[in-house]
């Protein structure tokens, strides 16, 4: 995967430079809203049933700052990902017991015919494991920012 | 939306969300990946209570598709079925009653879901 290729699940508009929930379920519940607003998704309800579910089974909260709420849905037509910063941190009930200041929410459909979900999934993890990177990703204040992060993230 | 199909879409999600966190080469990849997938009777115990709520007639339905098709439930997006990809007729509106049948494709008989 490419650097423009793992870029082109996101967009602008569903970069969200500063949360204003301070809950894990607000947190869910605005990202859900903002894919929603994508237009791809029109009602937010069983995306965000299904996220929680995925919750239920284990906080997608990996530790180091960094969350990654995945799953698929009947109400997805493409995979997409909508990237958000928290500067305060949210509980995540991340395995770390510490705050989460980055959000990754990865959301598929089932009929995933070019196999992309867990591939995705996969990449988003290696990238933020890498400490430089995932403190720029952390930094960036606008979606541009965020590109070019990731970008020397994949130079590397 | 209807209740109807929106519950039946719910189940589908849910049904597919724990084969899929049973499914061996899934759950391997998410706990390499550093995730965690316990406690599924959690799920178990939400789709029983989902099942208990359906109408028998809608489940049994969804129930028969789902034995032909791995989802019974799809999007309807720009009047063209995302089960089998065809064009619905004009004619068809995405209302749906409290009673009666659900809505269908006439291609391949999968339950329409408009969002």
């Amino acid at each position: 995967m490419t650097a423009e290729e793992f870029l082109s699940y996101f967009s602008a508009d569903r970069f969200i430079k500063s949360l204003r929930a301070r809950s894990k379920d607000g947190v869910l519940t605005e990202m859900a809203r903002v894919l929603a607003g994508d237009g791809d998704i029109r009602d937010p309800d069983l995306l965000l049933e299904m996220i929680r579910r995925r919750e239920s089974l284990g906080s997608t909260g990996l530790g180091q700052g960094v969350a990654i709420p995945h799953g698929r849905s009947t109400a997805a037509t493409q995979t997409k990902v909508v990237f958000a910063r928290s500067p305060r941190g949210v509980d995540f009930e991340a395995m770390d017991g510490e705050p989460c200041h980055i959000f990754f929410l990865i959301v598929a459909p089932y009929d995933d015919r070019r196999q992309e979900y867990l591939p995705l999934l996969g990449k988003i993890v290696e990238t933020v494991n890498a400490e430089p990177i995932r403190e720029r990703i952390k930094d960036a204040e606008s979606f541009e920012s965020f590109q070019d992060a990731v970008r020397e993230a994949f130079s590397e | 939306m209807s209740d109807r199909v929106k519950d039946l879409a719910t189940l589908q999600d849910l049904e597919l969300q724990i084969r899929e966190a049973k499914d061996p080469a899934t759950k391997e990849k998410e706990e390499s990946l550093g995730f965690v997938i316990q406690g599924l009777e959690k799920l178990e115990a939400k789709r029983d209570q989902l099942l208990a709520k359906i109408p028998s007639a809608d489940l049994r339905h969804y129930q028969r598709i789902r034995r032909r098709h791995e989802r019974a439930v799809v999007l309807v997006i720009d009047k063209i079925c995302h089960g089998c990809f065809q064009t619905l007729p004009t004619s068809r509106t995405r209302t749906v009653s409290d009673r009666g049948p659900l809505p269908t494709c006439e291609s391949c008989g999968r339950i329409l879901l408009w969002l």
